[in-house]
């Protein structure tokens, strides 16, 4: 069974069509990532995987069901943007509630919101309410409320943005921890974060599903990003170009290059890009096998 | 069905619990207390005696008035009337926040993943009639304890009507409860559904009573509005009254029907 399948789907407000046509088919794995500009579409696409917006037309099933259909209560969970938990009471309170309506018993309720909240630092504060939260913690929280009951398919919508980075990394890891179980769909700006977390990236953009890129495809071995600190870019290009196996070298950022060669032998581009440098002193910062998430998409 | 009766008992627990709720509930008590101890203390007294029964009749008419005086408990026919014209007006302003500033605050799309939206739909219409239940028991329980305190006897009779009472106002407030589950889905805070409730009302009035004047033919149609028969209840008792109840019934019926559609295919 796919996990998500989407079919011709499409969504206008008004005159506005915020996403067009979209086909898609996902299955159950590591991470996926969302990524896009603003106004692409991708909070548009989660509302309808999640239920909160109907298709104007088109298909979406989860797991082989429509959204809001019965069979995906607790199974589908959402971190949603923008959502704020009721005010009124305490967030321990509001956990065990989901909890409970997720199947649990009150007491399993109540060590399942502890479990979930501890996952992301905040068993502390499960007594406070909402408004004391600082914007970053109010995120953790529902991401937190997210994990109640190990659902199988969990869509973050820019689950990091507003954390500070050690609590940022904290979620990053915890993803990564989970994903055995849970299929996780992350919508996210920071493309290091998602080179780092997820197998699959798709691209939308103006409503348009226009790539879908895997990170760990055969091309990567092609390519090496090298990231200097210092030196003459020139002097480098052309260093680089007379080098065995070399197809190409492109400049792509201040003092970051692409390399691309045919190169069969592991590590030969390697140690001769070492031995250029020894014979120039020049200092690098980083190589790294293949190409950024960045160069893939908008290259 | 568990889901529904889990959210229904969460929103009992939000008014009842919360600071909030408290000063709401302070402060409909503070009303009661006043008419309570002001006019149904004070009128039961003049409609026990036989002049101000003959006043009372000289001036509306024998028919208009005639179950008032049938009660056995003087201050539960000034309570019945009481009760009839303030707990729909309290209904409107209680059960406005059914949906609204949970829609807008985004907190409904943490439910909808978890329970079905008819549950929540549901479940929030009956925790809104719990609540509403237990405030008329209250202020007929305070209305007893009144009457049993002028006279000890009327205790037996006092809770038999208290009881009909009771019955027959949360019959009352059905329909009110369930036109504000709707409105609040629509509206986008309390105040804007009060708003909304407020416009209907005044909306179809002035309509019904231009179609009664124009159209009596069709002027069946005011058993539309909730709370049409509540001008005529007023001059009924016990079991009497629920010669009405199939209006309000109908009415929640079918309020509750739409709002099941509308809340499944709202956006939220």
């Amino acid at each position: 069974m796919r996990l998500i399948e989407c079919k011709d789907l499409s969504k206008s407000y008004g005159s506005k069509q915020a996403l067009k046509q979209v086909d898609l088919t996902l299955d159950a794995g590591a991470p996926i990532a969302l990524v896009g500009p603003n106004g692409a579409g991708k909070t548009t696409l989660f509302s309808l995987l999640c239920g909160y917006i109907t298709p104007t037309t088109g298909e979406v099933s989860l797991l082989g069901h429509k959204p809001g259909d019965a069979a995906l209560l607790g199974r589908v969970a959402s971190l949603p943007q923008d959502a704020t938990l009721d005010p009124n009471f305490d967030i321990l309170t509001q956990l065990i509630l989901f909890g409970t309506l997720q199947g649990f018993s009150k007491k399993e309720a109540k060590s399942e919101a502890l479990r979930v909240l501890s996952l992301v630092d905040l068993a502390g504060s499960a007594s406070q309410k909402p408004k004391s939260l600082s914007h970053g913690m109010a995120k953790r929280v529902a991401i937190a409320q997210s994990l109640i009951g190990s659902p199988e398919i969990v869509l973050l919508d820019e689950p990091t943005a507003g954390l500070d980075p050690a609590n940022a990394k904290k979620i990053r890891e915890l993803v990564r921890e989970l994903s055995s179980k849970t299929t996780f769909i992350i919508s996210s700006h920071n493309l290091d974060e998602l080179e780092k977390l997820c197998g699959q990236v798709l691209y939308l953009e103006l409503g348009q599903l226009t790539q879908s890129v895997s990170m760990d495809d055969s091309q990567q071995s092609q390519y090496l990003t090298l990231t200097m600190q210092q030196c003459d870019s020139e002097k480098l290009l052309n260093g680089v170009m007379e080098l065995a196996d070399i197809s190409s070298i492109e400049k792509k950022q201040h003092n970051e290059f692409l390399i691309k060669h045919n190169s069969e032998e592991d590590y030969a581009i390697e140690s001769a890009l070492f031995t250029l440098f020894k014979q120039n002193s020049w200092q690098y910062k980083a190589i790294l096998k293949g190409r950024t998430l960045e160069d893939k998409l908008f290259s | 069905m568990r889901n529904m009766l889990l959210l229904a008992q969460f929103e009992v627990k939000k008014m009842l619990f919360n600071p909030r709720g408290v000063i709401a509930l302070a402060a409909f008590s503070l009303v009661w207390l006043l008419i309570l101890l002001y006019p149904i203390r004070g009128a039961s007294e003049f409609l026990i005696s036989p002049d101000y029964k003959a006043l009372i009749e000289g001036l509306f008419g024998p028919e208009v008035v005639s179950e008032l005086f049938k009660w056995s408990v003087a201050e539960l026919a000034i309570y019945w009337i009481a009760a009839l014209y303030l707990f729909p007006l309290f209904s409107i302003f209680i059960a406005a926040d059914q949906f609204s500033s949970d829609k807008a605050r985004g907190t409904f799309r943490f439910l909808t993943l978890r329970a079905s939206r008819e549950s929540i739909f549901f479940g929030r219409f009956i925790g809104h009639m719990t609540i509403q239940t237990i405030l008329v028991s209250l202020t007929v329980l305070a209305t007893i304890v009144l009457a049993v305190s002028r006279e000890a006897t009327l205790l037996m009779p006092a809770i038999g009507s208290g009881a009909l009472v009771i019955v027959n106002l949360v019959i009352v407030l059905l329909p009110y409860t369930a036109l504000m589950a709707i409105l609040s889905l629509y509206a986008n805070s309390a105040r804007q559904a009060t708003i909304y409730a407020i416009l209907i009302w005044a909306a179809m009035s002035i309509t019904i009573a231009i179609i009664n004047n124009y159209l009596p033919i069709i002027s069946e149609l005011k058993w539309i509005l909730p709370g049409s028969q509540i001008s005529l209840m007023i001059n009924t008792q016990g079991l009497g009254s629920f010669a009405y109840a199939p209006v309000a019934l109908l009415q929640t019926l079918v309020l509750l029907l739409l709002g099941r559609i509308y809340i499944k295919r709202s956006a939220i």
